[in-house]
């Protein structure tokens, strides 16, 4: 991003005085992340948006084809597939992850001894790579010894086949989800409890309230900006699952039932080579992200509150 | 919100909390015992969930000592006859032509790589937005703020492209494509997370700090390095934790742009391990356990950064 004139160069000249000229200081502290912005993001967002309008395979210059890409994949049964699953992957980990990570932090929100032993069990699971524990799920899930299958065994219950099975499938993917991004919520939310003034409970408690009432009158509407931003961060993570599913159904590969948006991404652009296909899948994958997240900022008014 | 009236001293707060439990009438003793009891099952049910928290865990070393029959034939909550040490063996020489050594280094200095970039180049871009002030500053900060919102699938596919038609003749591709540079020269032009993280904590900094070096005569790249990276330091940590272990867990970008088993990562590694050795599972487990080590011993000693880090973007990766 090649600037003719250097930001800040004008009114440097004007601003007599020490800081004279930090313009191309400026342009210095900012040339690599400038480049990244041409380059890498800013630029490329803009340059996906014109190959979703192109059928190109790499092998042959890419042909302008309109909205075709756009059209195609509208009557795609496995984009439309994908597209299903991602919205149940969302629908049932987002909530499911959120009331866990609440009643947790609720729980852990208590000076006892030996808490902070007791939170590292639970905040592991973040920081490992789904490929790694993916394969540890993929074991406990298998139908041939796996532990689940086993445990379920000892209360009478019948095998399942789990990852391959088209119901449990998903509740299965969206069970290993959960496990590992609980952390990050309940961390959000400890520290949006821990920001609760002190005040707000004493004055409760003159007022003669318990346990419950302090919760639901105090904690819980003081917590609402944090639920709003867990909120936000699982339905734009739940959009673009992809490690759990590409580790977990590789026993068949991605089934109807197993399939993600962005694993269908990653099929057509880089197994299949399919560029204009993958922009334009990507591109709807931003669409629905981008509707999503304004309904759900509109709504915060009705009930956010900040303090 | 109505909260009742607000009771400012602190003598005053207990004293009125004070009359206000006498008021609801329960004896002290009571209290004592219930609230005794109450946390019993609180530590009984936050223990529970916590093993039950670690179970993949556990069963992942279980598995990785025991031997194929064990796994398949005696129940799964059994121990290992022995610790078979000999699977980690297995796993570490499975593949032809490498060691699961070579994903482990080529994991390590791809992170190495992207944190040290990171590193670099978002401390430089959050003292220009932070401390200088010069033209478009208000407009490139937006454009970088709203590169952080769309999600990053949307640029695979230009920047595959731009990798794979950038000539590299020493590659065999003829391109940068089957390269690792993709995965790391990246991480030397900047980012929004690290930019938006570092430029809020050189904010805290006081002007008056920097406006004295510049009497002494200090230039902007003297005071950014001898005053704003020391001050900045737990938010630098928490950067290079993040960038470290995102790098270290990716498996999208390596698995598009690697194509020869010596460049792999430990990721895409146990992926094409899981492929070719099927119900291999104590192999798996042990391969999958060193792939994971790195991140537990880091998470141990620095689990205040990543907490910080993860309560103040709740972003993980």
């Amino acid at each position: 991003m090649a600037l003719p004139i250097p930001f800040g160069a004008a009114r440097g000249r004007r601003r007599k005085g020490p800081r004279a000229g930090e313009g191309w200081w400026a342009l210095l502290f900012l040339a690599p992340t400038l480049v990244g912005l041409a380059l890498l993001s800013a630029g490329p967002i803009l340059a996906s948006f014109g190959i979703s309008l192109t059928s190109w395979d790499l092998l042959r210059p890419p042909q302008f084809v309109g909205i075709d890409n756009f059209v195609n994949l509208a009557n795609d049964p496995r984009f439309l597939v994908s597209l299903r699953n991602t919205a149940i992957y969302t629908l049932l980990s987002a909530p499911i992850g959120l009331v866990l990570a609440l009643a947790l932090a609720l729980a852990l929100n208590q000076p006892l001894r030996g808490i902070a032993l007791i939170r590292t069990a639970y905040f592991l699971p973040v920081v490992t790579s789904a490929t790694a524990v993916g394969l540890v799920w993929a074991w406990i899930y298998s139908p041939a010894s796996g532990l689940l299958n086993q445990a379920i065994g000892v209360v009478g219950l019948p095998p399942q086949k789990w990852i391959t099975d088209p119901f449990w499938a998903m509740p299965s993917i969206v069970a290993m989800s959960v496990w590992q991004g609980l952390g990050i919520n309940v961390i959000v939310f400890l520290a949006g409890l821990q920001a609760i003034p002190q005040e707000y409970y004493d004055a409760a408690s003159v007022d003669g309230a318990g346990r419950w009432p302090k919760l639901r009158n105090v904690t819980l509407p003081l917590l609402t900006p944090s639920i709003f931003f867990t909120g936000i961060l699982s339905l734009i993570g739940s959009f673009q699952v992809f490690d759990q599913v590409y580790i977990l159904a590789r026993p068949g590969k991605p089934t109807e039932a197993t399939i993600t948006l962005v694993y269908f991404i990653y099929e057509s652009g880089f197994k299949f080579f399919r560029m204009g296909e993958a922009a334009a899948a990507s591109w709807i994958l931003f669409l629905i992200v981008a509707v999503l997240t304004v309904v759900y900022f509109r709504s915060q008014n009705r009930w956010v509150h900040y303090q | 919100m109505t909260a009742g009236p607000v009771t400012s001293t602190p003598a005053a707060r207990s004293a009125a909390v004070a009359l206000a439990e006498r008021r609801s009438g329960r004896m002290p003793a009571r209290r004592t015992v219930m609230r005794r009891s109450r946390r019993l099952v609180l530590y009984g049910v936050l223990i529970a969930g916590g093993l039950v928290m670690m179970i993949p865990f556990f069963w992942m070393v279980i598995t990785s000592l025991k031997t194929r029959a064990e796994v398949f034939g005696a129940p799964p909550l059994s121990l290992p006859s022995g610790a078979h040490w000999e699977n980690y063996a297995t796993m570490w020489n499975a593949l032809p032509g490498v060691t699961f050594g070579d994903f482990f280094l080529n994991s390590l200095k791809l992170a190495l790589l992207n944190t040290g970039g990171q590193l670099v180049t978002c401390s430089m871009a959050a003292y220009a937005f932070a401390a200088i002030s010069f033209r478009f500053k208000g407009p490139i900060f937006g454009l970088l703020l709203a590169t952080l919102i769309i999600p990053f699938q949307v640029v695979l596919v230009p920047n595959f492209i731009l990798w794979k038609s950038l000539p590299w003749p020493p590659s065999p591709t003829g391109s940068f494509y089957g390269t690792q540079e993709p995965l790391w020269v990246g991480a030397w032009l900047g980012g929004a997370f690290g930019t938006f993280l570092l430029r809020q904590s050189f904010l805290g900094i006081p002007a008056e700090l920097a406006d004295a070096a510049r009497v002494d005569g200090a230039n902007p790249w003297q005071i950014f390095r001898r005053i704003y990276l020391p001050l900045a330091r737990p938010a630098l940590a928490t950067l290079a934790i993040f960038t470290f272990m995102w790098t270290w867990n990716d498996l999208l970008n390596p698995l598009i742009y690697l194509q020869h088993l010596d460049q792999y990562t430990t990721t895409v590694g146990l992926a094409f391990f899981q492929g070719q050795y099927v119900g291999k599972w104590p192999e798996m487990m042990a391969g999958a356990l060193v792939s994971l080590a790195p991140m537990i011993i880091l998470f141990v000693l620095a689990q205040q950064y990543f907490v910080r880090g993860i309560a103040l973007s709740g972003l993980k990766g």
